[in-house]
């Protein structure tokens, strides 16, 4: 047994360290998975294949799970992935139920995380030939309908649209990305600027200026008063209880597959995957309504999909040798360092190393559950740590995530500061941040496929007339504005029939 | 972008970059006008009844806030530049960034919480510099 | 240990530790280098060549090294901003391609910045069709577009993944003047998009790479996945010094099969065209020459040591240091030779 031979103390402990680091990383504002894989990199040219793996594998679990951490506690997403955590995450923490909602999002992500290593270790090739049947129309449609969401997730249906496609318009600001296709040239970009914006704004220093940035400065803005928002919920609340999961075992699965699914399609991007969840529990849901308020299925939602991209997203690495997210992309680095092609061969011709993948993730899923659940007593106490302390450091943080997200760019750290006082002028005029930032996610993809996509064919028919993949994402694309019209309409009646005295 | 017939287009690669922002700007420019137009009245009332901005705020705090902020930004890459390389830039200004920012927020100004402050302002910054620049050797400004 | 040292300096103050390498005389170099490369992502070639280079560099001259994939426009401005050597480069042929295709943000770097040495070769960049394709080989693609039929090939715009498209139009425009309108580009991103554009049918030919399509090519011909090889537009030198195995299950000798001149992509009628992935170091232009002097001839030590090109080997790049004076005429002259190409086949 040569498998055997590799699965020694050193791997396990690997994998262990691993999972532990990626937690750190993940629960740092600023900080994300992608960079807890690239600086440890280099540490594996002298680990030997399979033992790199443990421990780039544990990285990779680690930090897509830790994101939760300061999404749910903090309001800002650790991963540009949890950033659906907290619609419902955050709302828990402030109605005194923190703990209960870590340990809620954390049994999703290990749910999630196992699933989608299921579907990894049975499916793989049959997912991949699955996976090229998707053309740039079907992904265009899949960008689309993960953007009809943006209604499902605004509290008014045309200010949210509005929101949505201004976080578009501003993600396509730059150039068009020769590297995904485009001719390289800038638009909407004034000339003053050009030495700047030549790649645009980048999504991580987005993402915390908008939720860690201008969260301080409304905060600034009331006079760091303690006992009010952040630190003054109550810790308590409702104990946390496995049956919470009762009647949850659909959207668990559900909301599984769809990470998984999400996943296997290279360059759809990982955030699509919690959004596309989440919005789909939301539409199925009975109480609509209560999400964004502290539902616990909002969590459950968005942590299981996540975790579900783990395993989507070595699909179509280990079958097609080509990256699903940002964070296989530099695993493939892993391989080529050792010498090892990634590609429709390798699970054949490497049958002891594929198992022993399978084997790092499994553990690092069980590793991130005990470490998470015995962490999360003391790291639900954060919120009772002054603001003129807590505050101070997040911002320090929110600088070296910016920062290092693209080795050293020192623009970056500016545009923190942009879309904090974007983000706390968006708070003051009513324009929605949920909205907006799934757009400026979604945008560049939806630029890349749609003209791509006619650039091609050469017609608009072609959207409805490609595949039958491509119908039924229309089918879905319609339920799902049907699904939002008719709740904002529900809404609308309800308020203005309370209106009446 | 140019039509054959009301379904067909012919994309210019060298000018495909401006087809998507076309349509996104009118899509919002849409957008915009629906807004206006059903809830103009509201919005032109807020405005007008409203105190403006900054009013009302705590303006210690918020420009306080800001204007560290930038000089912040400002002071780290020239200090890095002296010392090139090394994440020191990021070290020597975080320090006094820090405390400043908690003395700042602080309502209360005791000895206590100034000294708690500025133990965070040294521990925190010295120990993220540490484990970030010289553990990982990830580049700081 | 060095960090713990450097931390208990810092506590104990700052001035003694940092501030005297910088201080020291200009031909010294910094103990901090930040090598900064033209590529965004740290799991692709320019990375690891980057990082085994800076690693050897690091150990020779005794000081810290670290690379930045900060990608190609940052990285030009950051080499632009610093000419105390603190900051340098690398980058392969993309970087005055860019400028040859008059993409937005490549000026000359032959003007702008120093250039060479050179380092290693990437001889991996190939061209591949269905396997089961009607055009088995490039005699075939050729023939099929003198024929008059429209042949779609998949290459990013704009540098590396265009010049051998440019190449190929140029030589059916020698052969078959007027034919070369038939050899059109589908222009897009990742080599993920341009291995599904094959399998969608929406083209005809892709740029690949050894590296990344090799297995590829080893599937049975009725999978929707499966390619050919039809053209490596390396030198037959330079893939004859890779290490005999080749790559994957494609022997070094099968790989020879597809240079020149077992396939012939003519650049004039009489001599081949080809193209070799270079990776070279960029230089501030107003660094201190002595600095440059000093890289340089830690390079050449490193080289002549030869241990570096193991670990090249290894990674299926070809090691291939030439000195900084010799490199920057020889990459002028290969720059020059492409113009040529590009100049043929622009339509204005």
């Amino acid at each position: 047994m040569e498998l055997l031979s590799i699965l020694t103390p050193m791997f396990f402990a690997l994998v262990a360290v691993g999972t532990v680091i990626g937690i750190i990383f993940g629960a740092i504002p600023g900080m994300t998975a992608t960079m807890a894989v690239a600086v440890c990199l280099p540490l594996t040219y002298s680990l030997g294949l399979e033992n790199g793996l443990a421990l780039l594998l544990g990285l990779y679990v680690g930090g897509i799970s830790g994101g939760l951490v300061p999404a749910i506690l903090l309001n800002i997403p650790g991963t540009p992935s949890s950033i659906t955590t907290t619609l419902d995450g955050y709302p828990m923490t402030q109605n005194g139920e923190g703990e209960r909602a870590l340990k809620i999002g954390i049994t999703s992500s290990l749910v999630g995380g196992l699933i989608s290593l299921a579907a990894l270790y049975l499916f793989a090739p049959a997912l991949a030939d699955f996976a090229i049947k998707f053309s740039y129309i079907e992904k265009f449609l899949i960008i689309f309908f993960a953007l009809t969401v943006m209604a499902a997730l605004s509290s008014s249906l045309l200010v949210g649209i509005f929101s949505g496609f201004l976080g578009i318009f501003i993600s396509l600001i730059g150039a068009y990305d020769i590297s995904r296709g485009g001719n390289g040239e800038l638009r909407l970009v004034p000339e003053f600027l050009e030495y700047y914006l030549e790649s645009g704004f980048s999504l991580l220093p987005v993402l915390i200026g908008l939720f860690g940035l201008a969260t301080i400065l409304i905060e600034a803005e009331r006079g760091m008063k303690e006992g009010q928002g952040l630190s003054g919920v109550k810790i308590g609340g409702k104990p946390f209880k496995i049956s919470v999961f009762k009647g949850q075992i659909v959207n668990l699965f559900r909301s599984s597959a769809i990470g998984t699914f999400v996943g296997i399609l290279p360059g759809v991007g990982g955030s699509a995957a919690s959004i596309l969840a989440y919005s789909q529990e939301k539409n199925f849901s009975k109480n609509p309504e209560k999400f964004g308020k502290g539902a616990p299925e909002g969590v459950i939602a968005s942590e299981s999909a996540n975790n579900g991209l783990t395993g989507g997203a070595l699909v179509p690495l280990l079958s097609l040798g080509i990256p699903g997210d940002s964070t296989t992309a530099i695993l493939i680095g892993a391989f080529t360092l050792q010498g090892i092609q990634v590609g429709p061969l390798f699970i054949g011709n490497n049958p002891v190393t594929w198992n022993a993948m399978i084997i790092a993730m499994l553990v690092a899923n069980i590793v991130m559950f005990l470490v998470m659940v015995f962490a999360i007593r003391h790291l639900a106490k954060v919120v009772t740590v002054p603001k003129n302390i807590l505050f101070p450091i997040i911002l320090m943080m929110c600088v070296v995530g910016a920062y290092t997200i693209n080795y050293g760019v020192m623009f970056d750290v500016w545009t923190l500061l942009i879309f904090g006082l974007f983000g706390y002028f968006a708070h003051k005029v009513g324009l929605e941040i949920a909205p907006f930032i799934i757009g400026f996610i979604l945008g560049p993809s939806a630029e890349i496929y749609f003209v791509k996509s006619l650039e091609s064919f050469g017609t608009f028919s072609i959207f409805f007339t490609k595949s039958w993949i491509a119908g039924l994402l229309w089918v879905l694309i319609a339920l799902s504005i049907a699904f939002s019209i008719s709740v904002a309409r529900k809404k609308h009646r309800i308020e203005n029939g309370s209106d009446k005295p | 972008m140019s039509f054959d017939s009301p379904f067909n287009v012919t994309i210019d690669f060298s000018t495909s970059h401006m087809i998507f922002p076309t349509i996104i700007a009118v899509i919002l420019g849409i957008l915009l006008i629906t807004i206006l137009i059903t809830r103009g009245s509201t919005m032109l009332a807020t405005v007008t009844n409203g105190a403006w901005w900054p009013a009302g705020i705590d303006h210690k705090r918020f420009f306080g806030t800001l204007a560290l902020t930038v000089v912040y930004f400002l002071a780290m890459p020239s200090v890095g530049d002296i010392f090139p390389n090394t994440g020191l830039g990021f070290y020597l200004c975080s320090i006094p960034y820090l405390f400043a920012l908690s003395t700042l927020f602080l309502h209360e100004r005791s000895r206590r919480t100034l000294s708690i402050a500025a133990a965070n302002a040294i521990i925190a910054p010295s120990v993220v510099w540490y484990i970030l620049s010289e553990l990982f050797n990830i580049s700081l400004p | 240990m060095t960090g713990l040292f450097k931390s208990i300096a810092v506590a104990a103050g700052f001035a003694a530790m940092v501030a005297s390498p910088v201080l020291a005389s200009a031909a010294d170099l910094p103990s901090n280098i930040r090598l900064v490369i033209g590529s965004k992502s740290t799991g692709g070639d320019t990375y690891q060549n980057s990082a085994i280079v800076a690693e050897a560099l690091a150990k020779k001259l005794d000081i810290n090294v670290k690379v930045d994939a900060v990608g190609s426009s940052e990285a030009f401005k950051a080499l632009q901003r610093d000419s105390r050597g603190t900051t340098i480069m690398i980058f392969h042929d993309q970087s005055y391609l860019g400028n040859l295709y008059g993409v937005r943000g490549y000026d000359d770097i032959f003007e702008n910045y120093v250039v060479g040495p050179t380092v290693a070769i990437n001889p991996g960049n190939a061209y591949l069709v269905p396997k089961n394709s009607p055009m088995q080989s490039m005699e075939d693609v050729i023939a099929a577009a003198a024929a008059g039929q429209r042949i779609r090939v998949a290459i990013q715009a704009g540098g590396v993944s265009e010049i051998g498209f440019s190449a190929l139009k140029n030589a059916v425009k020698v052969s078959y003047p007027g034919a070369e309108a038939n050899i059109v580009p589908v222009n897009t991103g990742s080599q993920a998009d341009k291995n599904q554009l094959m399998f969608d049918g929406q083209a005809d030919v892709i740029n690949g790479s050894v590296q990344a399509n090799e297995q590829f090519t080893q599937l049975s011909p009725d999978d929707q996945k499966a390619m050919r090889f039809i053209w490596l537009t390396a030198r037959k030198e330079t893939i004859a010094q890779a290490n005999a195995e080749g790559m994957g299950d494609t022997t070094r000798d099968e790989l020879l099969a597809f240079t020149t001149p077992n396939v012939s992509v003519t650049l004039d009628g009489s001599k081949d065209f080809t193209f070799d992935k270079e990776f070279f170091f960029l230089f501030n232009k107003d660094m201190d020459a002595d600095q440059i002097a000093a890289i340089d001839t830690a390079l050449k030590e490193i080289y002549a040591a030869g241990d570096i090109q193991k670990t090249q080997k290894a990674s299926f790049f070809i090691p291939n240091y030439k000195p900084q004076a010799e490199a920057a005429t020889y990459l002028k002259a290969k720059r020059d030779e492409y113009r040529h190409v590009i100049d043929a086949i622009a339509t204005k």
